[in-house]
């Protein structure tokens, strides 16, 4: 990958929600605080879709939601086509957000019940000022809506009238009308029955055939993961765990949290699923106030050493393209490893 | 809820009747439950029928708003009447009607003989009252167990879905555990009495997946031992390929249709069970399929179509499904479908979606033929 189609890049984002943070916690010295993601670098190509896959809690919202500055980073740079968003003022903010939507997760929550989807859809372009003619909007929103699946006379109607897989196609019209170059999806399938489901992500397929637009696709639901990105990044409380391909990362899981969460994920076919090996993890995710030292992961592993406790493992690369950090990583680590499960 | 343990009546345990000869442990004949809304009338469930034994686990697998919750809660006598109304059918369990017991007979069944797992872990337990106090309930109620007896045993039980230090822990409250623990807790509770059949309403719906493959697990290791039999409703197929010996199918209120696990996986006959099948991404490893989703939304429960409830959507209806109601078509062995072509073999081989066993075979006889 060269350098000139990197279309966004993360550098060690970190971002830490205080608890704790009162007056007297601040002179006890007891302040404290979630530390939600945890030094995360990855980047994304033009047209590309990464996926960014976890449990709840592990960071993997508020790194999308970092990105585009919805919530202030604390440490760490975020470059979209080179410039740091982080020291974007409110101008340039603007400016960037036009080139960078977000699809959000609960379509039911997202739209606002007093505007028709006609609004809804168009008001990016009024904010913009990209169409001020309002024939023309209408037009625009019009088409928008036929591309989405939606039928363009129910320009009028209001969200309540619609189902939420038709309000998901709403939320995702309103994130094309500018035509983004990068569109963040946070969840945007997990609310929807699985037929909708798959009539959403065709969707997204074929928009971002015809529009070259790149996704983050953040997601808890693996499959779907698998299904539509390009790349697929782990996150395990605020951490990257493991990144690659996405056919490399489900064939050859390298991190033992991968395989781990890889094989919890029931397969809807009775034989390979009776048939496979399992793990399962005991046990909670630990609280993200007071993580772990070490490998974040070492308190659940199933190969975990003495070195786990001390050391955090940085990312490194196992195979082309294949990154991974754990200190004992190699592609199927858990077969070759003595200890037993 | 007040005055616990003082309520123990001379009941009759329906537990330890034999089931009647001729008799499931929970027969299920074609239930109608509907609710009078301002509306219209909201067919609900319509039509359900299925049986269940012990030691056997059957899941309810449909999208939402398809009815499994309604039927279990129907089953549970916990649907308000009004605006519920049971329009017909009737449940069985050991052979005695459960629609026409008594409130006062209801509740001795009632987290007794059937108990209830539902699906959000967060909201149902009670915030004010430990979880020792609210797992000894149906136990001080339903065994008229003194007040030490059940702590007691609710320690036991924590112990048994895995919480560690479970002596602190019944003295704690909910807000205390996690989604995953409290989830435990909801399966402590529903276990509590020993219950012959445990509805497990969408139990890892809201929970992780390497949580949701401990409460599983949990529950298959718990049914081994009790023998009890378990109604797991989700919308999840990797679930019930996971845990279920029969499944059933529902679609708008209906159940499209009921086989045996292999059956439903690997010879499904209605069109609506190869939608589901073929809407879900596959775990592939070579190359990405495209996804086939059904078409369109599931019709509304008060303005049903004439004829068969999925035509609407169905890729191969005709006018004939689109005019008249389906009738039921079963095979020798119980697995029965609710579409008039499902009886049609070069139809069902024709359309079906391919599996992985049917590959395997495809793979055996391109390889016989070179």
């Amino acid at each position: 990958m060269t350098n000139s189609n990197i279309l966004l890049r993360v550098e060690h984002l970190c971002k830490e929600f205080p608890v704790d943070s009162g007056f007297i916690a601040k002179r006890r010295g007891t302040a404290r605080s979630v530390h939600a993601v945890n030094d995360v670098s990855f980047d994304i190509a033009e047209g590309e879709t990464f996926g960014l896959v976890g449990e709840s809690g592990c960071g993997k919202s508020t790194t999308g939601r970092c990105i585009m500055r919805l919530i202030e980073p604390t440490s760490g740079k975020v470059l979209f086509k080179g410039n740091d968003v982080a020291s974007m003022n409110k101008k340039e903010l603007k400016d960037m957000r036009r080139e960078m939507q977000f699809v959000f997760q609960d379509p039911y929550a997202s739209l606002n019940p007093r505007m028709t989807i006609g609004e809804i859809v168009s008001e990016p372009l009024v904010i913009h000022n990209v169409m001020p003619k309002k024939d023309e909007r209408i037009e625009f929103v019009r088409g928008l809506l036929d591309v989405v699946g939606l039928n363009p006379e129910h320009i009028n109607r209001y969200p309540h009238e619609f189902s939420g897989g038709q309000r998901q196609r709403v939320g995702i019209a309103r994130a094309f009308a500018l035509r983004p170059k990068l569109i963040i999806c946070d969840e945007p399938v997990s609310a929807l029955d699985v037929s909708i489901q798959a009539q959403v992500l065709n969707l997204l397929s074929d928009l971002q055939q015809e529009y070259g637009t790149a996704y983050l696709f953040i997601a808890h639901d693996l499959s779907v993961v698998q299904h539509i990105s390009d790349r697929v990044a782990v996150m395990y409380l605020g951490n990257m765990m493991e990144y690659s391909d996405w056919r490399s990362l489900y064939a050859e899981p390298c991190h033992p949290y991968t395989q781990s969460l890889l094989s919890a994920v029931p397969i809807p076919d009775p034989d390979i699923q009776h048939s496979r090996k399992r793990i399962i993890l005991r046990g909670d995710p630990p609280s993200p106030i007071d993580p772990p030292s070490g490998c974040p992961f070492h308190t659940r592993c199933p190969i975990a050493q003495a070195k786990c406790s001390q050391e955090r493992p940085e990312l490194r690369e196992i195979s082309k393209g294949h990154f991974c950090a754990c200190h004992y990583a190699e592609p199927n680590p858990i077969k070759k490893s003595s200890v037993e499960l | 809820m007040f005055g616990l343990g003082l309520k123990k009546k001379n009941r009759i345990d329906l537990r330890d009747t034999p089931v009647p000869e001729g008799h499931h442990l929970l027969e299920v004949n074609d239930l109608k439950m509907y609710f009078h809304t301002q509306d219209g009338v909201v067919k609900a469930v319509n039509g359900v029928s299925y049986t269940l034994d012990r030691g056997e686990t059957l899941g309810v697998v449909g999208e939402s708003g398809s009815g499994k919750s309604v039927t279990s809660l129907t089953i549970m006598g916990l649907i308000p009447m009004p605006p519920g109304k049971v329009e017909g059918g009737d449940v069985l369990y050991r052979g005695k009607s459960l629609l026409d017991m008594s409130e006062d007979e209801l509740e001795s069944i009632r987290g007794n003989d059937i108990a209830m797992i539902f699906q959000d872990p967060m909201t149902s337990l009670n915030p004010v009252y430990t979880i020792g106090r609210q797992l000894s309930e149906g136990m001080r109620l339903h065994k008229g167990m003194s007040k030490k007896d059940a702590m007691a045993r609710s320690v036991e039980l924590l112990k048994m879905v895995g919480i560690p230090n479970a002596e602190q822990r019944v003295k704690e409250y909910p807000h205390e555990f996690s989604g995953g623990m409290r989830q435990r807790v909801m399966i402590a509770m529903a276990l509590a009495c020993d219950p012959d059949i445990l509805i497990a309403d969408e139990p890892t719906t809201a929970l992780d997946v390497t949580i949701q493959a401990q409460i599983i697990e949990l529950m298959q290791e718990l049914q081994q031992k009790n023998g009890n039999a378990i109604i797991m409703i989700t919308h999840d197929l990797g679930v019930v390929a996971d845990i279920a010996d029969k499944i059933m199918v529902m679609y708008a209120g209906q159940p499209v249709e009921f086989g045996t696990r292999d059956e439903i996986f690997y010879n499904p006959i209605h069109p609506y069970t190869w939608g589901l099948n073929r809407s879900i991404p596959e775990p592939a490893i070579d190359e990405k399929h495209p996804l086939t989703p059904i078409k369109g939304n599931p019709p509304s429960l008060v303005d049903l179509p004439e004829g068969c409830a999925f035509a609407p959507r169905c890729p191969y209806a005709t006018e004939r499904c689109r005019k008249e109601m389906p009738k039921v078509y079963t095979t020798k062995t119980g697995h029965y479908s609710k579409c008039h072509y499902s009886a049609d073999e070069a139809f069902v081989r024709a359309n079906a979606p391919e599996t992985s066993r049917t590959k395997a075979q495809r793979i055996v006889e391109l390889k016989g033929d070179m």
